[in-house]
């Protein structure tokens, strides 16, 4: 089966359509909070690792906003924006990409889910034709936010201009992991994975979760990755659930690629800022919206990340939220705190957070 | 000996599922897996005794994908849930396929299947479940496949085959009675080699023999009689097989003994429910009206897990659990497991 097809645009550029509902899409207002998943339920004032998983698909309102109607958000206006830094990682580091032998048709098996999600969560936009020319594993994806235009015969990789995995990861801007049972255990056997925070993918690729969360204070001694790696092994076929999670970034600008293997490029940040003084205004709360999906032909989970941020400048726009984060910060024990890097920044956060 | 072992539980009884209608977790039609009805698109007698049926969307939507291996759950006639094997390899499917063994010993549902399918009907299905699947690691695969064991075999064979990859395939068969061997015969080439036995003695030849040569990182899967599956784990265990490696499928599962009697405790309520000896936790609790959702009734299916929230001398005795489950004593199943004042998490 060596059926070769040119690309039919160049994967690599971005160049929106100008139909009228593209043009309403990239018209959005951008307003970080809005589409920020506030991780803290009203009334949390402390905060410890938890197995809290959730269904998902179900909008979430916040007093700023409105998160978690769709597995994917594509970010309104500023999706180009994300897609392009996300492709410039692409290009320069191909091993963000990271696919374990016996883990490729787990990669189609996610594109074919994406799409054809996207497909019906964005219908003026993204388009999946199914089918095409009677041959079912022929699809035709077009998305006109970005300008891509691609025929593919579905388990065929000539017929796309990379890896299936990579060709998702040029589409959305979440980072896409695929953990799958091998020796009893689940692993983390392929990903595309640009906007690590402070991890690598070339790293902890083919690790167990345990060896994964062996640096999280808490999680293994306390049965948590236990826990969480149970849940995941029983995530049902026929539901998809999410988690959140809450950092702040280890650098105090919206990059989103924080990752270990670009270090250079951002270690240096926080530093500079708080020599500037202008850092604790400009620290991001940073959101990850973790998905879960059992894909079918595979059995392998997703565990999805796509990354949130605001700085909490913008935070304090928002006087509940404000203080509700301030106390957490301020109750936060020493280990989880160091563990998340910002132990340093705490009294100046809160005490920002409450001016 | 392997922790993936599955029911092609051919005759079971009917209940009430409890599912969150209201709750729609993927949006595609492809993704179908909750209780629904595909069209009879084909019916093939491949034997006096086996009824091949081919499913499709009635409207023509793709059906969802699965991993090989997995099984259908079907309605065969009034207050019956059979689960069958599906032969496909899963990839983008537009037709679910089964083979159906007419059992005349069981309760009627595969003869009911026989006697009453039409092409043109409507047939009630859930799923697939995957519950004998691939490891994705392996280098290589030997299947073992024993009578109507064969589907799952052939399964796993068309998505090796489709994969490009390699495996040795045994299948034993009495003559008259070989379903779907001509498949297998046309999936043979330079990848997949298939052997063939007609006798218990060639059977457990071939068995040894093939155990013994294959290749470092080959993982073994068998379906077929409980015979043929007692001769394959001590054949693989006597070639030094490691455990994990060693796949397995039931039909049925063991006789289990009747137990001691003791006492379960529903913790939302605190209602105390006797199980005497020979009455499974299962039927005690749907006896006393308490709603458990159940299928296999055999401890294969992990249909009625329960969260316990503690108990004395458990006896799990079920096919479903880790080991590491069964050390955390926090789950029963309740068609099989016993043990001494079971606090329930219901």
């Amino acid at each position: 089966m060596t059926i070769t097809r040119e690309p039919t645009t160049d994967h690599r550029s971005i160049t929106p359509r100008g139909t009228p509902a593209v043009e309403e899409f990239l018209s959005q207002p951008v307003d970080h909070m809005a589409r920020l998943p506030w991780p803290f339920a009203e009334g949390h004032e402390a905060f410890r690792y938890s197995v809290n998983v959730d269904q998902a698909r179900v909008p979430r309102r916040t007093l700023a906003g409105e998160w978690g109607r769709h597995v994917c958000d594509l970010g309104g206006a500023e999706y180009p924006t994300i897609m392009a830094e996300r492709r410039a990682v692409l290009d320069a580091d191909p091993s963000r990409v990271k696919v374990l032998p016996g883990m490729e048709l787990a990669c189609w098996d996610l594109l074919l889910y994406y799409l054809r999600d996207l497909a019906l969560s964005y219908p003026d936009v993204l388009h999946l034709d199914e089918g095409v020319g009677g041959d079912p594993d022929a699809f035709h994806w077009r998305n006109d936010l970005l300008g891509t235009d691609q025929a593919f015969v579905l388990g065929n990789g000539s017929t796309l201009p990379c890896g299936p995995l990579e060709f998702l990861a040029r589409e959305v801007p979440d980072d896409l992991l695929l953990v799958r049972e091998r020796d009893g255990r689940l692993h983390f056997d392929a990903g595309a994975v640009t906007f690590a925070a402070a991890w690598s993918v070339s790293f902890d690729v083919g690790m167990d979760m345990y060896e994964i969360h062996g640096p999280v204070p808490r999680m293994n001694g306390s049965g948590m990755t236990a826990r969480a790696e149970q849940f995941l092994r029983r995530v049902p076929a026929d539901q998809v659930f999410r988690r959140v999670n809450w950092n702040v970034a280890a650098s105090p600008t919206r990059k989103y690629d924080i990752a270990l293997e670009s270090l250079p490029a951002w270690g240096r940040d926080m530093a500079e800022a708080v020599q500037r003084g202008d850092a604790i205004e400009n620290c991001q709360f940073r959101i990850e919206l973790e998905h879960f999906i059992r894909l079918p032909m595979t059995g392998a989970v997703t565990f999805n990340i796509r990354t949130f941020m605001a700085s909490l400048a913008e935070v304090r726009e928002y006087p509940t939220y404000a203080a509700q984060l301030a106390t957490i910060l301020e109750e936060l024990p020493e280990d989880l705190g160091t563990y998340k890097g910002f132990i340093d920044l705490i009294p100046d956060m809160v005490a920002f957070l409450r001016g | 000996m392997s922790a993936t072992i599955a029911p092609v539980v051919p005759e079971v009884a009917s209940v009430p599922q409890q599912r969150d209608e209201q709750y729609v977790g993927h949006q595609h039609r492809g993704y179908a897996f909750g209780v629904r009805h595909l069209q009879v698109v084909g019916l093939t007698s491949l034997t006096r005794e086996i009824l091949h049926v081919e499913l499709a969307d009635p409207a023509g939507s793709p059906l969802a994908p699965y991993e090989p291996g997995s099984h259908l759950v079907v309605r065969a006639g009034e207050g019956r849930r059979n689960a069958y094997s599906l032969t496909g390899d899963g990839f983008n499917p537009r037709r679910y396929e089964i083979s159906v063994l007419r059992l005349d010993s069981g309760q009627g549902g595969s003869a009911w299947l026989h006697d009453n399918l039409a092409v043109g009907d409507l047939l009630e299905v859930e799923g697939p479940r995957s519950m004998f699947p691939a490891a994705h690691e392996q280098r290589h695969a030997l299947l073992v496949a024993g009578g109507i064991g064969v589907t799952p075999v052939l399964s796993h064979v068309r998505a090796l085959a489709r994969a490009g990859a390699g495996a040795t395939v045994l299948y034993s068969y009495r003559p008259g009675h070989e379903a779907h061997l001509q498949d297998l015969r046309e999936l043979a080439g330079d990848r997949i080699r298939l052997v063939e036995a007609t006798t218990v003695e060639e059977t457990g030849a071939a068995l040894h023999a093939l155990l013994a040569e294959q290749p470092f990182g080959t993982h073994a899967y068998a379906c077929g009689p409980v015979a043929m599956l007692d001769a394959y784990e001590e054949a693989a265990l006597a070639a030094g097989w490691p455990a994990g490696r060693v796949h397995l499928e039931r039909f049925v599962a063991p006789e289990l003994d009747p137990g001691s009697p003791f006492t379960a405790t529903v913790a939302s309520t605190g209602r105390e429910i006797e199980v005497p000896s020979g009455v499974s936790l299962l039927d005690a609790l749907v006896g006393a009206g308490v709603p458990v959702s159940y299928l296999c009734r055999q401890g294969v299916c992990g249909e009625c897990r329960i969260p316990v929230r503690s108990a004395e001398a458990l006896e799990h005795r079920d096919f479903v659990l880790t080991a590491e489950e069964r050390e955390a004593a926090s789950h029963v199943m309740a068609c099989v497991s016993r043990g001494r004042d079971i606090h329930l998490d219901l």
